[in-house]
């Protein structure tokens, strides 16, 4: 029999197949990305000068943005409708100088690089008043959105607005703080720790679930086990522990799913007000191999079906050998 | 210049990337040209490969589970919900779980292997249309379901498996979160104006103009000013109804008409892309039937969503609403 799970912090319900779950190696990517040295042209930007260079990590303005910062930031009512023009920056973060395609590839050093990178230039973004929210993401592999290009690189945009998910799941966690005068994500690190049958991998700082009411097969979240609404201000003093996860984490879906496509996200607190969620916020990254695709059911309804329960996925994982 | 745009009903915000605007045929796309599968379980002498029929339209009065059909209504043979059971809810610490009570339905839109929809007569598209208020009056006598959903894949990317011509039904026991955030938004906006969301824009798209691709007496085709997706396309009913199920025969034969006649339009602009539509209608015993309006949402399979999309909610979209419509319109 299947399950509907409910998402605890946005509410979203999920199918998860039970009756007719695919197996884990079923989903194993067969193709994975190609690399092109010869014309990565993010090799000729290392040499180039860009907005924030440092310990090998080089942040360049993107090529092609979509979101244009050079007009002033103004709101309008067209009838029924509001618009104002695309306000914000949309900067690439080249991870290495080297032509490396996949993350997991890189040293943990590297990868704390990157992670430092997107704080500091999170700080940076922050001081522009127009600024309600910066999302730092990456699009490995075609399937993912990413050009085919083998040059490991993530993106950074600032946008003027709140974007829906984010309201959706501020909203979410901030109602279960009224009630429970408890962290939400708190409760669920406690949970997950406690049950362990979600639990991929974890260190001092960090644990890596598979979410309960998962919308994709091997959806995994990396949270962190100490309360902190931010991205920049949470990862204080765990930069370390950050990288060393996030490589463990790519790495076990490089191996046992043969180099997938994937998306990750930075989740953090909005910009403003950022007192006001102090309490009930708690900073995470979403990790999402892409393996399925997305049809009209989950288009219209906001309600996945997930072919493979979470604790099969976080069983799967949790047995990858993993050998950097 | 790119623009930010807000859905009136949601409040979702989109990104209009006006700098690389794309036409309709800057897309890569699947080749949905048919092959003929001798295997296809959905062609007629094959009905016993499927579970036993739940309805059809049979012209020539033949029996169930045989050929003479012109639409056929199927349950799914690997169903994600299951009909049998009662509802069980259960909490396990801070997560709420359900028993996979629902149903899920296949209607087969035609005995024709290679016919896509837009290629079916006037009559056997209407046998579609028909078939839906059928299906969904049906299962929305089910006291467990609190929502029924009609949708359909096209073309592998927009998630279909089978090539033969088909849509699914499915029943849920919740009303999916998609729905409730537009019936919230419209609640919202009837509280404080009086007035329909959804026959508001309808004025305003009157108005505006530039982004209706095609009318008939019963309702509006048009591309929404905040599209999600490009080339995405509503279908309305003019006049306000908040229950797809008290849709009369006339409107019927109108909604037949121009939802084939949108498909037809993106067949031959996108080049018979992949895509996806749904039936947006008001819940099960849905009360407040002033403040919704059910349509059907169309959506090209054109682009693929990225990080920021998943990260954010906030989409992308390549294609002002009023140049896929123009496109639309001229075809």
């Amino acid at each position: 029999m299947s399950q509907l799970r409910k998402d605890p912090i946005v509410g979203r319900w999920t199918i998860i197949a039970t009756e007719r779950a695919r197996r884990p190696a079923a989903f194993v990517d067969p193709l994975s990305t190609t690399t092109d040295q010869k014309h990565c042209p993010y090799c000729q930007d290392i040499a180039s000068p860009g907005v924030y260079e440092s310990q090998g990590v080089k942040v360049i303005n993107s090529s092609s943005p979509i979101l244009d910062e050079s007009k002033p930031f103004e709101l309008r009512g067209h009838g029924l409708y509001d618009v104002c023009h695309s306000y914000g920056v949309h900067e690439i973060v080249l991870e290495t100088p080297t032509h490396t395609a996949n993350m997991a590839d890189l040293p943990p050093e590297q990868i704390n690089a990157v992670m430092q990178t997107y704080a500091l230039r999170m700080q940076t973004h922050r001081k522009n008043p127009f600024v309600e929210y910066i999302l730092a993401y990456k699009n490995y592999g075609v399937a993912a959105g990413s050009r085919n290009i083998g040059h490991a690189r993530s993106q950074i945009m600032t946008v003027p607005v709140l974007p829906m998910r984010v309201l959706d799941k501020i909203s979410g966690s901030k109602k279960y703080f009224d009630y429970h005068e408890r962290c939400l994500f708190c409760d669920m690190v406690t949970q997950e720790l406690k049950s362990m049958e979600r639990v991929v991998t974890q260190n001092e700082d960090f644990v890596v679930i598979t979410p309960f009411a998962s919308r994709f097969p091997f959806e995994t979240w990396i949270l962190p086990k100490g309360h902190h609404c931010d991205f920049v201000e949470g990862i204080k003093g765990h930069e370390d522990s950050l990288a060393a996860i996030m490589k463990d984490l790519l790495l076990r879906f490089k191996m046992g799913l043969n180099d997938p496509a994937y998306n990750y996200m930075i989740q953090t607190s909005p910009v403003k007000k950022a007192s006001s969620y102090k309490d009930d916020y708690h900073w995470h990254i979403e990790v999402m191999p892409r393996l399925t695709r997305v049809a009209g059911f989950e288009r219209g309804t906001g309600f996945y079906i997930c072919p493979i329960p979470p604790e099969m996925s976080a069983s799967f994982l949790r047995e990858v050998e993993i050998h950097a | 210049m790119p623009e930010l745009r807000r859905d009136p009903v949601v409040g979702r915000w989109v990104i209009i990337d006006s700098d690389h605007t794309k036409g309709p045929l800057d897309f890569s796309k699947d080749d949905n040209t048919p092959t003929h599968q001798s295997i296809c379980p959905f062609c007629p002498g094959r009905e016993h490969q499927t579970p036993h029929e739940v309805d059809a339209v049979r012209p020539l009065k033949s029996l169930p589970d045989t050929p003479g059909w012109l639409v056929r209504t199927v349950p799914n043979k690997f169903p994600v919900l299951i009909s049998d059971g009662s509802l069980q809810k259960e909490g396990i610490g801070i997560y709420d779980q359900m028993s996979g009570i629902g149903a899920h339905e296949v209607l087969i839109e035609g005995p024709e292997h290679e016919k896509n929809l837009t290629e079916l007569t006037k009559e056997e598209m209407l046998a579609v249309i028909n078939q839906y208020q059928n299906r969904f009056r049906y299962l929305s006598k089910d006291s467990r379901f609190k929502y029924v959903m009609i949708f359909k894949n096209f073309g592998f990317s927009a998630g279909a498996t089978l090539e033969h011509t088909h849509s699914q039904i499915i029943a849920l026991p919740m009303v999916p979160k998609t729905v409730l955030e537009e019936l919230k938004g419209a609640e919202h906006y009837h509280q404080f104006r009086g007035r329909c969301v959804f026959c508001d824009m309808i004025s305003q798209e009157y108005q505006d103009k530039e982004r209706i691709i095609a009318e008939n007496t019963s309702f509006l085709a048009f591309c929404p000013y905040a599209p999600r997706y490009a080339f995405e396309t509503w279908i309305i009913p003019k006049g306000h109804s908040a229950d797809f199920a008290q849709m009369d025969t006339a409107t019927q034969v109108h909604l037949a008409q121009i939802l084939q006649d949108m498909l037809r339009k993106i067949k031959q602009v996108l080049g018979n892309p992949s895509y996806n539509y749904y039936l947006h209608t008001a819940p099960v015993g849905y009360d407040h039937t002033a403040c919704y309006h059910w349509h059907i949402e169309i959506i090209p399979k054109l682009t693929r969503s990225v990080g920021f999309e998943w990260g954010t909610g906030l989409h992308i979209v390549p294609t002002f609403p009023q140049d896929a419509a123009r496109f639309l319109r001229e075809s």
